[in-house]
């Protein structure tokens, strides 16, 4: 990778910016205590070398939301099941499909005939957007949402369609939607990380961390994951086994040494920048365990979201230590379920049923309780998985038709957005009359991803780094278009 | 549509000359004329996966012209000028072809109804074949031609300088740009520093206080030569630039793509190779030679008549072996799925031996370059009888039955001894059906794998190769012949094909691509690699952008030098160690990092390497040197790669052995579980390869280096070795702890300030203020940057 200084990049680009004075200063003092004198001399800040940091950054135009929380709906979320109602499929339950879509079904061996949803539809609120009766809370939130019907992705297997919708890109390696927002943006605090992963404490999703990584930009746009339980932050804290006191004693040591050491080695702005790590890494320790702290909020805040009740409990609390961390600056939070929940290959029903139970009550709770903060006013909330479901049927070994389900569709897939800057009680786009294409005022991935970009003031082509040639970019070398309609 | 790129065609209703066949009755078509290219690239798409090479099911093969007209054991397929009456078309028409119940499994998909028309209207049309003509590419100017990094290097002439301070002609180059700005060369560093950086510099592991005492009062001649010489020989210096290496190669232990990323238990193999051709300073040109074909230097039909040459050989070509490869999986076996590997193939080679983007022409002619997409093709046609996107090996069919003879034999008794212990178990009457089939299954799980090799070779009889308008293989447009870019080709050649040896079925084409690119002319293959080796020496390219000497790249920041470097590298049998000596021994090496203000005005981006750069260790370099100041290191070569655990919070841990761990480079690297350590410093994610690490500086480094318990475990070893090895008093002790960490006496400074931060310990005990001062040791600043 290289960073090019021959072309001008934006002035606000980080590069250049250094840990010199600011944070570094204030950590050198802390650390300091009386060795003041050791300084030799004042940090010096006009080297080339490529120093990363979270230190806010000017966005491209004024933006209209400032952080953003991704519901991610691990395994492909079936979207006429849910959002998208099909009275086509009803009259033609039964009826045979599959020679029109063989090409476009993972499992061909299995497939089955047009399935109807096992759910029932209606209106709701203000807007009279259609909702499945399995979403029974998240129905009470629909004059908040714009509601995407229209959108696809570019593989019917998970682990490509989930690089895709992550980071634009169908292989491993590339940045991640939420590293691209980092390293566009910085961070508004500079005590906790700018992308936080909560994932659950269940077990990983598909491709693991793979899901947040920063690719070719720096370690520092990772995704951070935090722990719900326990110690939040990977070796945040020291073993019980090592006391704070002489953690203290170290640090001292290990400040003195850098100062007297950087003091004999003038115009090294890294030098700088490794002793304010330091210092960050001790108010890490505090302002994360703060953000964890959910005994901070009330009873009925911790009701609203399912806190308590045994099937939302897990998911309610990351939802609420979500809205925590967005409130403390964070730019962006990131949610993921285990394995893929949402992946109904068979037992349609019962299996859909069992994750709308698990994250519909947090999901509408955190709507509800951002709407009552203000703060839909200046977040984002986006829900959706990686890909869209057939309308035909899957069936299991028995070819039991009772316990059909859904295989992988890329044509069509159902994803929602809530809050700053975009229409409420909207529904953007349409697919054919029995959900298998997305057809009107499609929505593609790098659009989605343009589209987010644009509300955190971010301009999709002027995002970039360069690498092996390339300028590369989130959206890729395609040109997305930037969904306008949702838009305020 | 192919043929309306041309503007005759020479066509005859039955077979062609271009075919090596009787020319009769020729005509010329209109330029709508459907011909044989049209049709070709949809029956190797779709169909030749069951009627082609490998599976020829009814006696059907769709792969030529004539095979087509061959028919299937049922009789013929088309009757010219009649598609309706064709079985071709209608197997299509009526769907049975491709069967669709069997698209995943054979990784197709069925033949939507554009294609359909081609094959039908070509049919129609009495099935002319035309003669294809070559690819409309953009004018190669005068100007393209001449760009500095597409001609041979020169060699420059050394100006006779007069100073005392002149080791070697880097020196001289160096010497009189630094002139121009009123500067000389920064003082030199001192010895121990000096000391320190060719350690690291050189063998990726910290001397030992010793070491550096001799090295410091050395009076005899030449100290610096000696201590060079001993380094380069060491074993550790292949550990430490086979690193380098394998990240051009984008190394892995794993195929990736998919969730269950599996292993690839035979690519430590190509490691091995790595290291070993470092250490032995492989000739270069070898080095590439072997690893781009080394499957067509050697015959290697007979798997039992062992020789290390052909194995080495066949564990090179795991060099283009190495990017993420789901098509073990039908679901992620499509042809586009194979095209991305071929492509990210093609950008290891073009990033890593090249320094062109050549992957750029793969959608559209480059931009800045004078690489138009047809030679991109030509260069992927050069591949294509070992990577053929219509004639697929998944990973597991991509191994050779190769293995050393001892290895052989421990695979064969363990299988003897596997299936005495089954054939016993089966002949046991006493054992119900459950516990019999549990107790096999226990069996089974010791069973070794048979020894194989990940290579890659030319298996002969390559589909044509079409270029992809847009790069979409749905597109496929003119037929190019394999080649070389044709800037290159004007400059020095094209490619001068010939078979391997006579009577071999492989093309020879990767033989000859290997051979055109070690030509001792050749204007890329040593600039690219002694920038490279100087980079990893002064934490700078002369060109910066390492894998891009086009014009998107920048210029070198010393032309002549640049050149220098590569004739004598050439020169010398393109010899690295002796390379990387020469750069170590010039003064421009032994300048301190120390900066001054007024080199940091005349030379701020120290492009006339006015001074050495302060540089971090890299994360192997870290945990090695904790590992060693802990005694924990276990000097151990080669071999199957060291596991890791993952914990469940994420934690990804080396697996010791007694408390022992070896050195990184033997770490498994798989792709999904990459050790937290290194990842934090900056270990590449392979995306297909790294041609730079970044030199990152985030807090998860402090977080790990403060409060891992691994890092507190050594640390607490490395404070019980200085007791071990200085029994008496606490003064002697962090002295000596001090010293093996950073290689230097403290001054009575820091000594002081040491003893006053710890002294509320050094009251209360020895071995907390030691296990304290470890731990702090390792965390310092001066213990992760060399001056």
């Amino acid at each position: 990778m290289k960073l090019s200084l021959k072309k001008p990049l934006l002035n606000r680009r980080r590069y250049f910016q250094h840990l010199g004075g600011g944070l570094g200063q204030a950590a050198l003092l802390s650390l300091l205590g009386r060795d003041l004198s050791l300084i030799g001399d004042e940090s010096y800040s006009s080297t080339p070398d490529a120093a990363f940091d979270l230190k806010p950054n000017q966005p491209h135009f004024a933006p209209k939301a400032k952080s953003v929380i991704h519901l991610f709906m691990n395994g492909g979320p079936s979207q006429m099941d849910l959002f998208d109602p099909k009275p086509e499929l009803v009259r033609n339950h039964g009826k045979s499909y599959f020679d029109k879509i063989a090409g476009e079904v993972e499992n061909p061996e299995s497939a089955g005939a047009l399935l109807s949803s096992p759910f029932k539809f209606a209106q709701y609120g203000q807007s009279g957007m259609w909702v499945s009766d399995a979403l029974p809370f998240f129905s009470q939130c629909v004059d908040e949402v714009s509601m995407i019907r229209s959108m696809y992705t570019t593989s019917i297997t998970h682990e490509p369609a989930l690089y895709k919708i992550h980071s634009g890109r169908l292989f491993p390696g590339h940045p991640s939607l939420g590293s691209w927002i980092s390293y566009g943006l910085g961070s508004e605090n500079q005590s906790l990380p700018a992308y936080v992963v909560l994932d659950d404490p269940k077990g990983p999703p598909i491709n693991r961390n793979q899901n947040w990584q920063s690719g070719y930009l720096s370690p520092v746009f990772q995704g951070t994951r935090f722990r719900s339980s326990g110690a939040p932050v990977l070796d945040l804290n020291p073993g019980k086994e090592v006391s704070e006191k002489i953690i203290g004693l170290e640090r001292d040591v290990i400040g003195s040494l850098d100062l007297l050491h950087k003091s004999q080695r003038h115009y090294q702005p890294r030098l700088g920048a490794r002793i304010a790590n330091y210092e960050l890494a001790a108010k890490m320790q505090l302002e994360a365990s703060d953000a964890l702290d959910l005994s901070q909020e009330s009873n009925a805040t911790k009701a609203m979201y399912g806190i308590g009740e045994k099937k939302t409990d897990s998911y309610g609390k990351r939802c609420l230590i979500a809205r925590r961390l967005v409130e403390r600056g964070v730019r962006f939070v990131q949610l993921f379920i285990d394995g893929q929940i949402w992946d109904n290959h068979t037992g349609l029903k019962k299996g859909l049923l069992g994750a709308c139970e698990r994250t519909d009550k947090p999901v509408a709770g955190l709507l509800m309780d951002l709407r009552q903060r203000g703060l839909l006013d200046e977040i984002i909330v986006a829900w959706g998985g990686e890909m869209g479901r057939l309308p035909i049927a899957q069936l299991d070994g028995k070819k039991n038709e009772a316990n059909s389900g859904r295989d992988h569709n890329k044509n069509a897939m159902v994803t929602w957005m809530a809050g700053a800057g975009l229409k409420k009680g909207y529904v953007h786009g349409s697919t054919d009359e029995i959900g298998m294409k997305a057809v009107d005022n499609t929505v593609s991935v790098p659009d989605w991803h343009a589209t987010l970009l644009h509300l955190l003031g971010l301009d999709y082509a002027k995002l970039f780094i360069h690498k092996n040639g390339l300028e590369e970019r989130l959206v890729g070398v395609e040109e997305p278009e930037v969904i306008y309609g949702l838009l305020t | 549509m192919f043929a309306s790129r041309f503007i005759s065609y020479f066509v005859i209703r039955g077979l062609v000359v271009c075919m090596g066949i009787s020319l009769q009755d020729p005509l010329v078509f209109s330029a709508e004329t459907v011909s044989q290219h049209d049709v070709l690239p949809i029956l190797h798409l779709r169909c030749t996966v069951c009627h082609g090479r490998q599976k020829k099911e009814s006696g059907l093969d769709l792969r030529t012209v004539q095979s087509i007209l061959e028919g299937s054991k049922n009789g013929p397929v088309v009757i010219a000028g009649n598609p309706s009456a064709s079985k071709l078309v209608k197997k299509i028409v009526e769907g049975k072809m491709p069967p669709k119940r069997k698209l995943v499994i054979a990784s197709v998909k069925p033949v939507p109804q554009g294609e359909l028309k081609i094959i039908q209207d070509w049919i129609t049309s009495g099935m002319p074949i035309v003669k294809a003509g070559r690819p409309t590419e953009p004018f190669l100017s005068e100007s393209d031609k001449a760009f500095w990094s597409f001609n041979p290097p020169k060699r420059p002439k050394i100006s006779k300088l007069n100073q005392a301070e002149i080791v070697n002609p880097i020196d001289t180059f160096v010497a009189n740009r630094l002139s121009e700005q009123g500067l000389g060369f920064a003082p030199m560093a001192s010895r121990r520093e000096l000391g320190r950086r060719v350690y690291f510099g050189l063998t990726g592991m910290p001397p030992s206080p010793d070491e550096l005492d001799e090295f410091e009062l050395d009076e005899s001649s030449d100290p610096f030569g000696k201590l060079i010489d001993r380094l380069l020989a060491s074993p550790s210096y292949g550990e430490r630039w086979g690193r380098f290496w394998l990240d051009l190669a984008g190394y892995a232990d794993s195929e990736g793509i998919q969730h269950a990323d599996r292993l690839r238990p035979w690519a430590y193999r190509y490691r091995d190779y790595v290291i070993r051709a470092f250490n032995s300073d492989k000739r270069y040109d070898r080095f590439l030679i072997e690893q781009i074909s080394g499957d067509e230097l050697v015959r290697y039909d007979d798997p039992d008549a062992y020789n290390e040459q052909v194995y080495n050989q066949l564990v090179a070509t795991g060099f283009l072996r190495m990017v993420e490869d789901g098509t073990y999986a039908g679901i992620t076996n499509f042809v586009p799925d194979r095209q991305d590997i071929i492509d990210n193939e093609m950008r290891v080679l073009g990033s890593s031996v090249l320094g062109l983007s050549l992957h750029c022409a793969r959608c559209h002619s480059h931009k800045f370059d004078p690489i138009s997409q047809a030679d991109y093709f030509r260069l992927r046609a050069i591949f294509k009888g070992a990577y053929d996107e219509h004639n697929w090996l998944n990973p597991g069919e991509r191994r050779l039955p190769y293995g050393h003879p001892e290895e052989l034999e421990h695979w064969q008794k363990n299988k003897a001894s596997i299936d005495a212990e089954i054939a016993a178990l089966r002949a046991d009457k006493s054992l119900d059906e459950a516990s019999l089939k549990k107790s096999i299954e226990l069996a089974e799980k010791r069973r070794m794998e048979k020894p194989m090799i990940r290579a890659l070779w030319d298996r002969g009889q390559p589909s044509p190769t079409y270029l992809y308008n847009r790069g979409d293989y749905l597109q496929p447009q003119d037929l190019v012949e394999p080649d070389v870019p044709r800037v290159l080709a004007s400059s020095i050649g094209d490619l001068q094909v010939e078979i391997p040896w006579s009577g071999s079925e492989k093309t020879g084409l990767r033989l000859s691509f290997a051979r055109w690119l070690t030509r001792k002319d050749h204007p890329l293959t040593a600039r690219v690699m002694v920038n490279r080796l100087w980079k990893h020496h002064f934490g700078n390219g002369l060109v910066r952008t390492l894998d891009d000497f086009g014009r998107a790249g920048e210029l070198p920041t010393h032309p002549a030098l640049l050149d220098w470097l590569a004739t004598e590298f050439v020169d010398s049998g393109w010899s690295i160690k002796y390379l990387q000596r020469l750069i170590i021994t010039s003064r421009t090496y032994q300048q301190t990092s120390r900066v001054s203000s007024e080199r940091l005005e005349k030379d701020p981006e120290n492009k006339l390497w006015s001074r050495m750069p302060m540089m971090r260790l890299q994360g192997e370099a870290l945990r090695d040197s904790m590992l060693y100041l802990s005694g924990r290191l276990r000097w151990e070569q080669f071999g199957p790669a060291d596991e890791v655990d993952v914990s469940p919070d994420g934690l990804v841990m080396a697996r010791p052995k007694d408390q022992t761990w070896r050195r990184s480079i033997y770490l498994r690297q798989r792709r999904t579980e990459v050790p937290t350590l290194l990842a934090s410093f900056d270990l590449p994610v392979m995306s297909p390869n790294c041609v730079e690490r970044p030199e990152s500086n985030v807090v998860t480094q402090v977080l790990h280096l403060m409060n891992n318990k691994l890092i507190r475990q050594l640390s607490n070893a490395f404070a019980k070795r200085v007791i071990y090895e200085r029994p008496d008093g606490i003064d002697e002790q962090l002295l000596h702890a001090f010293r093996l960490a950073l290689g230097r006496d403290p001054n009575s400074q820091e000594m002081l300030l040491i003893k006053s931060k710890l002294k509320p310990l050094i009251n209360h005990s020895n071995i907390e203020t030691l296990q304290a001062f470890c731990h702090a040791l390792f965390n310092t600043a001066e213990f992760i940057y060399l001056d």
